[in-house]
């Protein structure tokens, strides 16, 4: 059986996605986004994050750490432990919620996923899931309920180096996706500091009828304390405050 | 402008106004509003001591200090109500009381006397000279039991009988019923004294109305005042008559309910309220409007525990046009407020949604939702029939109970199950061969002792309390007892007595903490585990080494294992309790304000809690359960460990205000809801709280004293909470979000 390597599992999540839903985070993406808000889902291994303001300095990490100080990020999970997780939230999954899967980039573990999706439907389990649509997979796409993904910057060569890879497959798979007749939820993360023609994403997604929801989502700093637990080079950005996103609603949308 | 806007907003000033003056004249109280207005200058009381231990017990005792307290109160009138009438002080205040005594009582020397020799436990509520319980109180403390004996009886009236009498009707009743029984005259003299004082009370507020129309120059107010004075004058001996009058009679039959005791309790007020109104729109002498405002007037006076909607016996929607419009009337007062909505899959779907949005909307901690299934359901495992079942409904802090017919005793009687482990583990300290399956036997040996002792303390209550403290208000309408000529303590049909235990995950965690790291894991010894609870966890590493072991309400855990097997064995025992014929216990899982207290008398415990810190709070986990604190997670466990016999084991749960603000907030909280009840979850009460305010209150009271939270199962002014209770507020809020 494949297993997959669980970056963690929330559960009750409101905002991914419609009603009570279980959001399952799989480790690795391909992207390493600067603002990235889960740093600790882009390796493909295991790791440890390390929080020195819990810890009580009783200098006896190898019997292990009851602290909270050193934590360990990624699990192997078979699809039936995860589903299990996934089952303990179904009376509450009435009216649109269900299970998210998210990462990382849930879709580097395809074949993990394509059997807890299986699962899922056999029993009634709605099932979304939050892309960067680096990959295209359609079995798997078209096995949703629905699909949330980002297009993140519209110049190529500005997301290239702000995510490392380039958005031309980005906005291929975006057709693509719109020809499955899958609910799509397009988003962009709102970064001041980057020039992202949100004015062209926003002309762009209108023009795929199966969007039917476009969302901007302000940046915000959370991902910053898991950056420096995992060593990692800090990237902080200004927080877009109320008028900055006020001033770009007008190309956020809801198609009926 | 004499608006019903303007009014409304005039009063809920004057409720601000009221709760500061109270806290100046009682100190903090860790308890419900109940509606009371602030002591006047001149108010004054000498109580008639009857008993040589200097108390006052019995018929005559109560109906004597009823009058003389009740005759101390004077009329309240605001002319921006539509009704009057408020109370402000008890007659079981007068002998000393140390739980709820205010302040400006302890002024009193006698009071003080009588205090002098009471104790956290043992007041001089009870007759102990004619009732001693000596052999009980060494168990009884050991276990950290809340007796129940001399507390409220929590019964529920059925004001079908009020309404259909009036109190005029209730001294004919007691006339007629005297003749039958001449043996009887203590009780029926002191019931007849008990309605005359009520009457009395009625007749000043006549009085200070007509004062108030003599010097009245404002027609709109003058009209007002009028239509009082003659809605006081018809409900002075007649029943109720209109929806006004319905009201008024309430208004004024609470507040003698609670003088008396401070019992009492709501019913289901968009159902026996309903006929009035029908009748009224169609005589056209009421509107929507103004029976907003009544209900609003009605809910500001006091904050009794209402339920609205549910179904009924044959499992119909009961939800009618009242039902909203109740709704619609908290809403335009926004006080605390205690309005139970009952779930069924039945009800009208549109209601619940309505109900969550006023939860939303206002962050007030009202309504509360409670599941008619399963407490129904539940209760006819006692041998009670459906439509008994049914009508029992939620008119208490957790508590439910059969109006007219119950003698619940529920929420006054607790065993804290935190202290019976604490006795465990000592006693374990000695085995040779220690495991947690032998720490639960022993657990479960000191757990019927516990039980056993608490059923004595019950049985002494229920067999003397017609001698202590009859229920002389309440006894007006309930079934059997002016017919008998008894207290309702010995003629309720139903004595289903609720015992809550206290302290679930507490224990739960504590049991899970020791499969795992010390037989499973190994990672700690049994004496270092007794090392670190008898120095109290002097080493921080050997604490969070059982504190971070997996815990209840984490999802499929080992300590929600422990949970539900420690509920089996409280059901199992709780049930299995002898009690005399015609009486049972019934279990649950409650702790109702005194975590902080039982926690004061609990050792450090195997979950890494230090010694004295406060147990955890009812069914609800222990703080930090999951990282995500994911909300469905908490309502699987505490679903899981419901102790299925009709009394409740309350999902008490914090949600981040955010949601207010999201245009699914409310689908999210009613599947929520749904989502629980699914289970046979009993009852859930929600904050939605206003991080900022909340905060800046705790900082400063007095910044926001109309700021309401749901403590418990009741809601209380956050303002008058002792700075202690207001940290256990804000901790369990900043956790939840």
């Amino acid at each position: 059986m494949v297993k997959g390597l669980v970056a963690d599992i929330q559960r009750a999540s409101f905002h991914d996605g419609d009603g009570i839903r279980t959001t399952v985070f799989m480790k690795g993406c391909p992207l390493s986004c600067l603002w990235c808000h889960n740093p600790e889902a882009i390796s493909f291994e295991k790791q440890e994050l390390f929080y020195p303001e819990k810890c009580i300095g009783c200098n006896m990490c190898d019997k292990g750490c009851y602290s909270g100080a050193k934590v360990i990020c990624g699990k192997e999970m078979t699809p039936d432990e995860v589903f299990a997780e996934i089952k303990q939230d179904s009376p509450y999954y009435t009216n649109g919620g269900g299970v998210t899967f998210s990462g990382g980039e849930p879709m580097v573990q395809k074949d993990f996923i394509k059997e807890v999706i299986a699962l899922c439907k056999s029993e009634n389990i709605s099932c979304a899931m939050e892309t960067s649509l680096i990959y295209y997979d359609e079995e798997v796409l078209s096995s949703l309920d629905f699909v949330m993904c980002d297009l993140k910057i519209w110049d190529e060569d500005i997301h290239k180096k702000c995510t490392g890879v380039s958005n031309k497959t980005i906005k291929e798979n975006f057709i693509k996706l719109n020809k499955l007749n899958i609910p799509i939820i397009a988003r962009t993360p709102v970064i001041p500091e980057i020039n992202q023609e949100i004015d062209k994403i926003s002309e762009f997604l209108k023009t795929l009828h199966n969007v039917k929801k476009y969302e901007l989502l302000p940046y915000h700093p959370l991902g910053l304390s898991k950056q420096k637990a995992l060593g990692l080079e800090i990237n902080e950005f200004t927080v877009p405050n109320k008028e900055y996103m006020k001033e770009l609603e007008r190309y956020v949308y809801i198609r009926e | 402008m004499y608006t019903y806007e303007n009014r409304l907003k005039s009063m809920r000033d004057t409720k601000v106004r009221h709760t500061l003056e109270k806290r100046a004249q009682n100190g903090y109280t860790d308890l419900d509003d109940f509606g009371t207005v602030p002591i006047s200058e001149n108010y004054e009381v000498e109580p008639w001591y009857n008993s040589s231990n200097g108390s006052f017990y019995g018929y005559d005792g109560m109906s004597e200090n009823f009058a003389r307290v009740m005759d101390a109160h004077e009329a309240y009138v605001d002319p921006n109500e539509m009704l009057c009438g408020r109370w402000r002080d008890m007659l079981v205040n007068y002998r000393g009381d140390v739980h709820y005594l205010p302040d400006w009582l302890k002024k009193k020397p006698k009071i003080m006397e009588l205090m002098s020799s009471a104790t956290d436990q043992w007041s001089k509520r009870w007759d102990e000279q004619r009732f001693p319980y000596d052999d009980l109180k060494p168990l009884q403390q050991k276990y950290n039991i809340q007796t129940g004996i001399d507390g409220d009886a929590h019964l529920a009236c059925d004001y079908r009988i009020g309404f259909s009498l009036g109190f005029g009707g209730f001294l004919e009743k007691i006339e007629k019923y005297r003749k039958i029984n001449p043996d009887k005259k203590a009780f029926y003299d002191a019931e007849e004294k008990t309605v005359k004082a009520i009457i009395r009370f009625i007749d000043r507020h006549i009085e200070k109305i007509k004062e108030m129309i003599l010097s009245e120059e404002n027609t709109d107010i003058k009209a007002n005042l009028e239509e009082m004075l003659e809605t006081c004058q018809s409900v002075r001996l007649d029943k109720p008559k209109t929806f006004q009058e319905a009201c008024q009679w309430t208004a004024f039959f609470n507040c003698a309910a609670r003088v008396c005791t401070r019992d009492g309790a709501g019913f289901q007020l968009d159902g026996l309220l309903y006929p009035y109104y029908e009748r009224d729109i169609k005589a056209g002498i009421l509107d929507d409007e103004k029976a907003k405002f009544l209900i609003a007037n009605l809910l500001l006076i006091d904050p009794h525990y209402y339920q609205i909607s549910g179904v009924d016996d044959e499992d119909k929607d009961m939800t009618n046009p009242l039902s909203y419009l109740i709704l619609e009337a908290a809403d335009s007062i926004n006080i605390a407020c205690n309005l139970t909505v009952r779930v069924h899959e039945n009800c009208d779907k549109e209601f619940l949604r309505k109900a969550v949005y006023y939860l939303l909307k206002n962050k007030n901690g009202w309504p509360r939702f409670c599941n008619d299934k399963a407490l129904c359901e539940g209760y006819m495992k006692n041998g009670v029939d459906k439509t008994t079942a049914r009508e029992r409904i939620a008119v208490g802090c957790n508590w439910m109970c059969v109006p007219g017919k119950e003698f619940p005793m529920n929420d006054t009687v607790k065993i804290n199950i935190a202290k019976v482990m604490d006795v465990a583990l000592s006693e374990m300290k000695f085995e040779e061969n220690k495991s947690t399956e032998k720490l639960f036997e022993i657990f479960e040996k000191h757990l019927k002792i516990a039980i056993d002792t608490t059923a004595k303390g019950v049985n002494l209550h229920i067999d003397h309390q017609w001698e202590v403290t009859p229920e002389l208000v309440m006894n007006l309408m309930m079934n059997n007892t002016i017919e008998k000529g008894e207290d309702i303590s010995q003629c309720a049909t139903l004595y289903t007595v609720g015992v809550d235990g206290a302290g679930l995950a507490v224990v739960a965690d504590s049991f899970g903490a020791l499969s795992t790291r010390v037989e499973e894991e190994k990672v700690l010894n049994w004496d270092e585990v007794y090392e670190a609870l008898e120095n109290d966890f002097s080493d921080e590493r050997t604490r969070l080494i059982l504190n971070s072991a997996p815990k209840y309400c984490q999802g499929n855990t080992i300590s929600d294992k422990w949970a539900k097997r420690l509920t089996e064995c409280w059901v199992k025992n709780i049930k299995g309790q002898e009690m005399p014929e015609g009486r049972c216990l019934v279990p649950g899982w409650f702790s109702w304000a005194r975590s902080i207290e039982y926690g004061s008398k609990v050792g450090a415990t195997p979950n890494g809690r230090r010694a004295g810190e406060p147990i955890s709070h009812g069914a609800n986990p222990n703080p930090h359960f999951r990282n995500d604190g994911a909300p469905t997670a908490q309502s699987n466990g505490i679903a899981s460990v419901q102790c299925g016999y009709g009394n409740t084991a309350p999902l008490q749960i914090e949600f981040d205000p955010k949601l207010a603000d999201d245009e699914k907030g409310i689908e999210v909280i009613e599947n929520f809801i749904l989502g629980h009840f699914k289970q046979n979850g009993t009852l859930i009460n929600i904050n939605i709280l206003d991080k900022e305010k909340l905060l800046e209150a705790h900082e400063n009271p007095d910044l926001h004293p109309d700021l309401v939270v749901r403590v418990t199962g009741f809601t209380a002014y956050f303002a008058s909470l002792s700075p202690q209770f207001r940290q256990l507020v804000v901790d369990r809020f900043l956790e939840g979000i």
